[in-house]
């Protein structure tokens, strides 16, 4: 089965190569069946800092302008606080020209409703049926609007995370703080917001320029400056964010890299102690959450994979939601807004440092310890698929099943989560157990049973 | 029918209609295919389309790889101006000239800055419908830059043209209506660098066109209601690229868009003699001013692409139409609405006459324009028909049919935008000309029962 490489089309927008199939008219192409979705209006137009941005984003105006809407341009902007700013104004959406943590020849599109939010399943399946029926509701020159520009977008946002902090109390402590952007959108946001929460920042590749000083996921094996950076300069923390400013990983003081799932844990122990209620994570999200939740006597809710999946979940327990989020670094708090942010996990592990008057290692140390193995194997999404029902047979009595995405089987100390990928060839396998030694053994033991099950190799 | 003309100089249509942002990046993805990843000049009209088209070229052009230099909204005599002054390879001009809010096109300038020729537009067109762009990779895509003040470099030159001292001197007040197009706010410079004084109409560049952007009497009537008013010498109504000029007298007397190129070539052929190229279309009045003053004429098709390009490889002097574009290759090859105002006022100033006393020298011709419906798949075979009509006359069917007569002329072809077929006719009486019209009307019309 041959298989398009270079260009992704699925729930979380579109993403291609530049060069190759990101071309100019497929970009307008989406553009012109957005704002026909969305009908004539206001539109924001963000970008993160990638040099084909600019490019990207001309072919998005043009689109948006021939189907009657009135773009407005911010430039280089966090993808939080576009949300931010679509739900404050009167926009009807926006488009985000970004490809998240993809590398550097990649660029893409997110699209946001005017709530501030990724469109939902159903909506990005109605918006794409318009894009694939290619009629779209062109207007005539008479009915044209003129494009604007905001200088300044992120401002809703930044005042909104000063509102909500207790910023005297952070001030106080004089933080110094190790950052690195990955030179990506969060740059154009970060020093302003570390100064106005009263930090000493030290500041690593917070130029946007789109150069990716390493890959724009903020993994460890990604972040060995800024560790090196913190024990150096005796920063209290380091902080590195993706390319678009959602996701946010922590380095301690020792100059360790805490690991993406730590950033949730840590911020939700501190949400729950102040303001015990549900937290809403995806499926692959740390059992870590549920032993905090227990603490406080209140209910985990899990929902598939994918950033809207957990938001929807948020918006229907109607405000009770404390946090939620995702294990990858990516933090909700729906006292600002319902959106994976950066910032908002920045303020609350420097709120968390400043109100407990502990180091981030002393933190880290009072939550429960588990050992995450992430691994990959070859095969589609009909093989996926019938691995799963094999597997499901065999150990339905055998651990607690959950079956909302993929597979996931909780055994006493361990789980394991399997599911084919919706972007890639492959199915992915996730294992979470108390120690490493385990989650190494149970991975390689679930490979192997997935190798025999599967006679497709 | 849906109305798109794709020609060598470039592709002009309706907004919404033809003109949509994947037609026209595929023409600036095939435009910059061809300039191959060297740097590019775009500019821009008023029409509140034009974002549109600009956004989808500017994404275009980067996408093959070249380098963009934005002018923003700027006359395309600017812009091909400053092709050769900022060394770029190319531009493209986004504007419908004299077409009404409806059109909007893409125009394409080589590097020696005029529109391309024939065998540069038909590569660019060989490469379109091939549909195979070139496409840079995210480390060579095309950057964008501006240029600052570059309109004060194209006027300064102009000024050196131009007689200044003695237009300054005569005191002019003029009166200029650009029609809310790409000449507001640079007609301001131009009456600085000029030194006349400028009363204008219509001088904000926001794309609203209070009257259709096409330059001739029925066009003028503001600035005819208020000249004698405000006791202005002369006045000016431009397209909304500033290409075409027509010219209302100061005793408010709206004056065909044909007087300019006569008006010009008279004072500018004694200085320098030379072939005058020109089209089937234009009025006679040309052909005796040439004669008079012992120069050639040569025609071409109609359109800036053909005359130009006629223009350079003739040597000649000057190119110009009937419908106000004209140009004077000395300044720079390309139909230039500053330089035809700036000639004018030297003449008013130099002669120290009326613009209403300067017509009068001018050869007298009634010249009427008319236009008739057409089925498209008909057009040229009904052309062609007309030829039955004269049997005993000399016809020249190099565009279209033109007939020469005893006192005037017939013109017969195709329009180059509407379904419609054209029937220019002159004669020295009005009644004449009207007569030659009629005649070619209602045999059209008996072809088409």
């Amino acid at each position: 089965m041959k298989t398009a490489t270079s260009l992704k089309i699925s729930i979380s927008g579109v993403r291609g190569i530049v060069g190759d199939s990101l071309t100019p008219q497929l970009t307008a192409s989406f553009a012109q069946a957005f704002g026909t979705y969305l009908g004539r209006g206001v539109v924001i137009v963000g970008q993160d800092s990638r040099k084909s941005g600019t490019m990207v984003k001309k072919a998005v105006l043009s689109g948006l302008l021939s189907v009657g809407c009135q773009p407005i341009e911010i430039g280089i902007c966090p993808i939080p606080s576009i949300q931010f700013l679509t739900k404050q104004s009167k926009a009807i959406g926006a488009i985000a020209v970004t490809a998240s943590h993809n590398p550097k020849e990649w660029n893409g599109l997110k699209f946001i409703n005017e709530e501030g939010l990724f469109l939902n399943y159903h909506q990005m399946e109605e918006f794409l049926d318009i894009y694939h029926q290619g009629e779209f509701s062109l207007v005539e020159a008479h009915k044209y609007k003129n494009p604007k520009f905001e200088k300044n977008p992120s401002r809703p946002h930044f005042k909104k995370l000063l509102s909500y902090f207790n910023v005297d109390l952070i001030r106080q402590k004089k933080f110094k703080v190790a950052i690195d952007c990955c030179n990506g959108a969060g740059a154009v946001l970060v020093p302003q917001y570390l100064d106005a929460l009263g930090c000493q920042p030290i500041l690593i590749n917070c130029v946007p320029d789109g150069l990716f000083a390493h890959h724009p996921e903020p993994l460890p094996e990604n972040i060995a400056t800024l560790c090196r950076t913190v024990v150096e300069e005796g920063a209290d923390v380091g902080f590195v964010q993706d390319a678009d400013a959602d996701r946010l990983a922590i380095v301690s003081d020792k100059g360790e890299p805490l690991g993406e799932e730590m950033t949730l844990i840590l911020a939700s122990k501190y949400v729950l102690s102040k303001n015990p209620g549900p937290v809403v994570v995806n499926l692959s999200t740390s059992q870590a959450i549920d032993d905090i939740a227990r603490e406080f006597n209140i209910p985990v809710i899990r929902t598939k994979i994918g950033e809207i999946n957990v938001v929807e979940q948020i918006l229907a327990q109607q405000g009770k939601t404390a946090i939620g989020g995702e294990g990858n670094g990516g933090v909700i708090l729906p006292g600002i807004h319902p959106c994976r942010d950066s910032f908002t996990a920045m303020g609350l592990i420097l709120e968390y440092m400043a109100t407990s008057g502990k180091t981030i290692s002393e933190l880290q140390k009072e939550v429960p310890k588990y050992y995450m193995i992430k691994d990959r194997i070859e095969g589609t999404q009909e093989q996926a698929y019938r691995l799963m029902r094999q597997l499901k047979k065999k150990y339905w009595n055998k651990g607690e099943l959950s079956l909302i995405d993929g597979l996931k089987i909780q055994f006493d100390n361990y789980w394991i989560h399997i599911r084919p990928s919706n972007t890639e060839q492959i199915i992915r396998l996730i294992v979470e157990a108390k120690s490493q030694e385990v989650a190494e053994k149970i991975a390689k033991q679930f490979k192997k049973e997935i190798g025999e099950l599967s006679k497709w190799k | 029918m849906k109305l798109l003309k794709i020609g060598i100089s470039g592709v002009r249509g309706i907004v919404g209609e033809t003109i949509t942002p994947q037609l026209v990046m595929n023409f600036a993805c095939a435009f910059g295919t061809y300039i191959n990843s060297k740097p590019v000049l775009m500019g821009r009209d008023t029409r509140i389309s034009g974002p549109m088209l600009h956004s989808a070229c500017i994404s275009a052009l980067t996408s093959t790889g070249c380098d963009v230099i934005d002018l923003g909204i700027c006359p395309t005599p600017i812009l091909q101006y400053m092709v050769k002054k900022l060394r770029a390879k190319g531009a493209i001009s986004i504007t419908a000239g004299h077409n009404d809010i409806k059109w909007n096109a893409l125009i394409f300038i080589n590097q020696e800055g005029t529109y391309l020729n024939t065998f540069q537009g038909e590569e660019v067109l060989d490469i379109y419908h091939l549909g195979k762009f070139a496409k840079a990779s995210t480390d060579k895509l095309g950057r964008i830059s501006s240029a600052n003040n570059y309109s004060d470099v194209y006027f300064k030159n102009l000024s050196k043209f131009l007689d200044v001292q003695t237009i300054k001197k005569a005191d002019l007040k003029v009166i200029i209506d650009p029609c809310n197009g790409a000449g507001a706010k640079s007609i301001d410079a131009l009456s600085q660098h000029l030194n006349f004084e400028l009363v204008s109409v219509n001088n904000e560049p926001n794309g609203f066109f209070p009257h259709d952007p096409e330059p001739r009497p029925r066009n003028a009537q503001q600035v005819a209601s208020i000249i004698k008013v405000i006791k202005a010498d002369v006045g000016f109504i431009l397209n909304s690229d500033v290409s075409r000029v027509s010219l209302v007298a100061e005793n408010g007397e709206t004056l065909s868009e044909e007087y300019a190129l006569p008006l010009i070539a008279s004072h500018y052929l004694k200085k320098t003699p030379g072939a005058i190229i020109t089209n089937f279309s234009t009025s006679k009045m040309i052909e005796d001013v040439a004669q008079y003053n012992n120069c050639t004429i040569i025609k071409t098709k109609v359109g800036q692409s053909h005359s130009i390009q006629t223009l350079i490889h003739e040597d000649a002097v000057m190119a110009g139409e009937g419908s106000g574009g004209i140009a004077i290759p000395e300044f720079q090859p390309t139909f230039d609405g500053f330089l035809t105002i700036g000639l004018i006022l030297e003449i008013i100033a130099k002669r120290k006459k009326k613009i209403s006393q300067l017509i009068k020298e001018l050869p007298k011709y009634h010249i009427v324009k008319e236009k008739i419906y057409c089925p498209p798949t008909k057009v040229h075979s009904v052309v062609n028909g007309v030829k039955k009509l004269y049997p005993n006359q000399e016809i020249n069917d190099s565009d279209g049919i033109r007939v020469d007569l005893d006192n005037g002329w017939v013109h017969i072809r195709a329009s180059v935008t509407e379904p419609m077929i054209r029937i220019i006719a002159e004669d020295k009486s009005k009644e004449g000309a009207q007569e030659s019209a009629e005649k070619v009307i209602n045999f059209i019309s008996s072809l088409l029962k």
